[in-house]
């Protein structure tokens, strides 16, 4: 099944419409040794933002062999001060260096009094906030001289001044920059538990056309006073409701290529490379489907 | 109603530990207080930035232990959260919480064994660069180098110590006799760290190379950093000295 994906490239964007894996330190070697049968790795940019050092010749010899994801943790889009011109820098060089097939973000805020928390923090969903989120994405994009795609949250909590629907803000954010989205399948759920909306109801209302990468991962379940919250940690493998709503959404948006994203608890390479093989098979089946359609139609 | 970026300072003051009152009115309660929705936020920013330290500062974690870790960290992120999102960078003045610390006072080689992990770290992520190779200076007449000064690769870092802290450093290391143990009372240890290729190497220099080092690092001529050890009991052997510090690869250019 995951052959069959393999050679079916339908996407925009040049990764192919396989499942990749995250990059991590701990499966440099496995992955360079081992070659396994994935489509693409995925890194978070930040991390590989040094002057040299070992991890970024890690980092170009495994783009020899897999084509590249830059994932943005750090642009913090949604703050209200200017982007960190410096950052900025540091991501057009790290561009040059590894020419990665996608670059993408978060709609989300994470630097204030110039302190960087490291926690994607929602914004609230209102005309400012857009203004603001909007012109770093033209301005990030001017300088990369690309499309990017951004990326849904996983939110723990709401603003009562919110009085935009998040799906609404993000495709207006599409609308006025002309960049792409990452949709966070796991997020959604996440999200949709925490709030109490229907999560098909939110994939419903974004374009397929526009989604070029789906994330998938593991959460947590924390109990707070007898209520449950659930947290996006990226520490275990995707729960059963994400695979199935990850069904749901490629029946309503189109196949993409799909990211398995683990970064806490890291376990084997070969568990990675499991969830995107079951992620390929999933693919796979609905490319089969829709070329069926596309013969009958 | 709050402005966004009055909403992003208070919320800045939250996660790093401030009053949530603040916040209360302009979040959604929704089954939870609004203080419990903003602590999903503050343990987010405390625990990830505390990984962050763990990974840089992996020996001292080892040696001061997780509850003691954790509550160094806790005080250390909120009084200097990161200045950018780069967090291989991250850490900076660590060495000296942990030795303004009256609980390390009587183990004040944690401090020392931040620093030599804070400038390993530096020294990982640091710009490339050929080493100095020895052919160029071996077609250099002994007095005419005396006028020459060499200028530190970019990895280049010096860590001294009244500790053994490279011994300390060998114990946490993969494969290390997990039954070895070091004596505090072997004394000063200075040790220098390069990464002229790969990977970053950690020398133990003998007495007094550490002091012609960090002369030569400081931009002294080599007939300078000679002179400041003619009065020692090495003075005879400083082309031996010379020699070690040479081997290390701890230089990248002569001029």
């Amino acid at each position: 099944m995951a052959q069959q994906a393999q050679t079916v490239q339908r996407s925009s964007s040049s990764i192919p419409v396989r499942a990749g894996i995250s990059l991590k330190t701990q499966h440099y070697k496995d992955i360079l040794e081992h070659n396994p049968d994935i489509g693409w790795l995925e890194v978070h940019s930040e991390n590989y933002m040094a002057d040299g050092g070992p991890s970024l010749r890690w980092l170009e010899a495994l783009r020899e062999r897999f084509p590249v994801s830059l994932h943005g943790v750090g642009m913090s889009l949604g703050s209200t001060t200017p982007l960190d011109q410096n950052h900025l820098k540091r991501l057009v060089d790290l561009q040059r260096r590894i020419k990665p097939s996608v670059v993408s973000e978060h709609l989300s805020w994470s630097i204030a009094n110039g302190a960087y928390l490291n926690d994607l923090i929602p914004l609230p969903y209102t005309e400012e906030s857009l203004d603001i989120f909007c012109a770093h994405v033209i301005e990030m994009q001017d300088a990369l001289k690309r499309s990017v795609l951004i990326e849904n949250p996983s939110t723990y909590l709401r603003y009562e001044h919110s009085v935009i629907p998040e799906t609404e803000f993000l495709l207006e954010v599409v609308k006025r920059t002309d960049c792409n989205v990452l949709l966070d399948v796991n997020n959604v759920y996440v999200s949709s538990q925490n709030h109490g909306f229907d999560p098909h109801t939110y994939i419903d209302q974004i374009p397929g056309k526009k989604v070029l990468e789906y994330h998938m991962a593991g959460h947590a379940k924390t109990e707070i006073d007898g209520h449950t919250i659930r947290i996006d940690d990226h520490g275990s493998s995707v729960c059963d409701q994400v695979w199935d709503l990850y069904s749901y959404t490629i029946s309503k948006l189109g196949v993409k290529p799909t990211l398995i994203e683990w970064d806490s608890n890291i376990p084997g390479l070969d568990v990675l490379v499991g969830e995107a093989h079951k992620a390929d098979a999933i693919l796979a089946h609905h490319l089969v489907k829709e070329d069926t359609h596309a013969f009958v139609g | 109603m709050l402005s966004l970026a009055e909403l992003q300072s208070a919320f800045c003051d939250v996660s790093l530990g401030g009053d949530t009152s603040i916040l209360s009115d302009v979040i959604i309660p929704d089954g939870f207080a609004p203080e419990q929705r903003l602590q999903v936020h503050c343990n987010n920013t405390t625990i990830l930035l505390t990984e962050a330290l763990v990974t840089t500062y992996r020996i001292v974690h080892e040696l001061v232990g997780e509850d003691f870790f954790t509550q160094v960290a806790r005080q250390f992120i909120r009084a200097h959260p990161p200045a950018t999102p780069c967090l291989f960078e991250y850490g900076a003045g660590f060495s000296e919480l942990l030795r303004s610390l009256p609980a390390l006072s009587e183990i004040a080689y944690i401090a020392d064994v931040a620093q030599l992990e804070w400038q390993w770290n530096s020294a990982f992520f640091a710009e490339e660069a050929a080493p100095l190779s020895v052919e160029i200076l071996a077609a250099i007449s002994p007095e005419e180098l005396e006028g020459h000064q060499l200028h530190p690769h970019p990895t280049t870092r010096l860590v001294t110590s009244a500790y053994p802290i490279k011994q300390i450093w060998d114990m946490h290391q993969d494969g290390a006799d997990p039954d070895a143990g070091v004596n505090l009372d072997d004394g000063s240890e200075a040790v220098l760290i390069v990464r002229p290729h790969a990977e970053v190497e950690l020398h133990l220099l003998s007495t007094n190379a550490d002091i012609l080092a960090s002369c030569l690092i400081s931009g002294a001529t080599i007939g300078e950093a000679f002179g400041v050890l003619e009065t020692t009991e090495d003075a005879a052997h400083l082309p031996v000295l010379f020699a070690e510090l040479i081997a290390t690869n701890m230089f990248d250019k002569i001029r």
